[in-house]
């Protein structure tokens, strides 16, 4: 096998990985949020609901809940899967993990802001709503990014466990390499691969957090 | 109020997401292989899958009238895969032995054996010279099994560990973490002309046995459907041909 083969063939798989990655955070950064909210309702059951949601999310492995999410259907209900499932089932299974931590990162930041905030701006006239969008959230997003930039890079590398459901992402496609060709240069150049997507990632962080700090 | 409604909706999404892929396509023949598994099924130099077992199933679908798909598999997952439909066989260099109960088979279509890989410097020759030795199988493998079995070489060992798949396994040998690797002949030897001058493989045979295709236990109808197109193929030569393409030699044994 050649140099160019090799690169395609985990670039082939790196293409997965990004995917899973782009959706994973287009489900779970805004599900976090709709789960912060759960986690701090008054209303007692939804409260401890959540609450349970969060303890278990992070509380058993992603490997574990990613075989749940996918052979669950089947096993639980008798529903008998379609091969596009397994690609969902990751994306299902990522991102209800996902967005348990981000609710905890959610709620660090809202709870943070101090009450006077409210105050001020419920004397100035604003709704609940519009406190919260207009003047609580985007002060919110501007403290939890560096927390968030920490799982979204984890999230790069967490990629690498959508094969128990066997998703050939990058790290699957370097291990068959691997032992067809039985040499290590696959692994290398994998995990070339993943550091160059994850300094792309915090770089971008960086950027956003450098825009955002715009009282300094 | 607006809270809860949204988090019903993801719900409903995720239900008719699910509930949407529920049908079946029934004209395609989807193999389940552990892609680490050379020169059954693995990536070729060209980056598509290829190998013996996996040309095989290819002439069987097309004989079959019926699409492949080759799917790669956590080899520990592959009942789960069979049990809820997933994948229609396991056809992947797999031993009958031990598992006859366990799926609906075909005729063995070959023989193997199970073998110990040993590092050509370590001096270990014989089955005794494992003695308080490092041994590694593959996780679910019927070398596992093999060795499970016999109780007595079992506990002479140091110490029997579990790699994910062969590579690895390799890869322990070599640096010399482990002392010996028990795994399949017909694997192990490709491996050895990949690696030249590292390994040997030891004399001595764990066990002897024979590679089918396994269906999910019951499914008699698909199982005799490929058991036809297999000897279809021993009469007319295409077994032959495919074999001494990866082995040199005809080593299938379907009549």
């Amino acid at each position: 096998m050649n140099l160019y083969v090799l690169l395609s063939e985990l670039g082939r798989g790196m293409l997965i990985s990004i995917e899973i990655f782009v959706l994973t955070l287009i489900i779970s950064l805004p599900l976090g949020l709709v789960i912060a909210f759960g986690r701090m309702a008054k209303q007692p059951v939804l409260r401890i609901f959540f609450k349970i949601y969060i303890s278990i999310m992070r509380g058993t492995p992603l490997m574990l809940q990613l075989m749940v999410v996918y052979f669950g259907p089947y096993y639980l209900f008798g529903i008998s899967l379609s091969r596009d499932y397994r690609f969902w089932a990751v994306i299902i299974g990522f991102g209800l993990n996902y967005a348990a931590y981000f609710a905890e990162i959610y709620r660090g930041g809202i709870e943070s802001m101090p009450i006077g905030q409210y105050e001020a701006a419920k004397l100035l006239g604003y709704g609940k709503a519009q406190t919260f969008f207009r003047i609580i959230l985007p002060q919110v997003i501007k403290r939890i990014i560096p927390a968030i930039t920490n799982e979204v890079i984890t999230l790069v590398k967490d990629t690498s466990l959508a094969f128990v459901i066997s998703v050939t992402e990058m790290f699957t496609v370097a291990k068959a390499i691997a032992s067809a060709q039985a040499n290590m240069m696959p692994y290398v150049a994998a995990g070339i691969f993943y550091y160059i997507f994850n300094f792309v990632v915090a770089t971008t962080m960086e950027k956003i957090e450098k825009k955002l700090s715009y009282y300094r | 109020m607006k809270k809860i409604g949204g988090l019903i909706s993801v719900l409903i999404l995720m239900v008719v997401l699910v509930a949407g892929c529920g049908e079946k396509e029934a004209d395609t023949f989807t193999v389940g292989f552990d892609q680490n598994f050379p020169p059954m099924g693995f990536v070729g130099d060209d980056g598509e899958f290829t190998g013996f077992d996996l040309e095989l199933a290819a002439e069987v679908a097309t004989r079959l009238d019926r699409e492949l798909v080759l799917q790669p598999i956590s080899w520990d997952a592959k009942d789960m895969e069979l049990k809820s439909e997933n994948i229609d066989c396991v056809w992947n260099g797999f031993t009958i032995n031990g598992r006859e109960e366990l799926y609906t088979w075909t005729d063995p279509y070959m023989e193997n054996a199970q073998v110990f890989v040993v590092r050509n410097d370590s001096g270990i020759k014989s089955m005794a010279d494992l003695k308080d030795k490092t041994v590694v199988v593959q996780k679910d493998s019927s070398a596992e099994k093999a060795i499970q079995d016999n109780t007595l070489l079992l506990e002479t060992f140091g110490e029997l560990i579990k790699a994910a798949d062969y590579n690895m396994a390799l890869m322990d040998l070599e640096s010399g973490a482990v002392d010996a690797v028990a795994m399949d002949e017909i694997v192990a030897r490709y491996q050895l002309g990949k690696r030249e001058g590292v390994f040997e493989v030891m004399d001595e045979d764990i066990s002897a046995e024979e590679y089918g295709v396994g269906f999910l236990l019951g499914n008699e109808s698909l199982r005799d459907e490929v058991q036809e197109q297999l000897v279809a193929m021993a009469k007319d030569g295409t077994l032959k041909t495919i074999s001494e393409k990866w082995f040199g030699s005809d080593v299938t044994t379907i009549k």
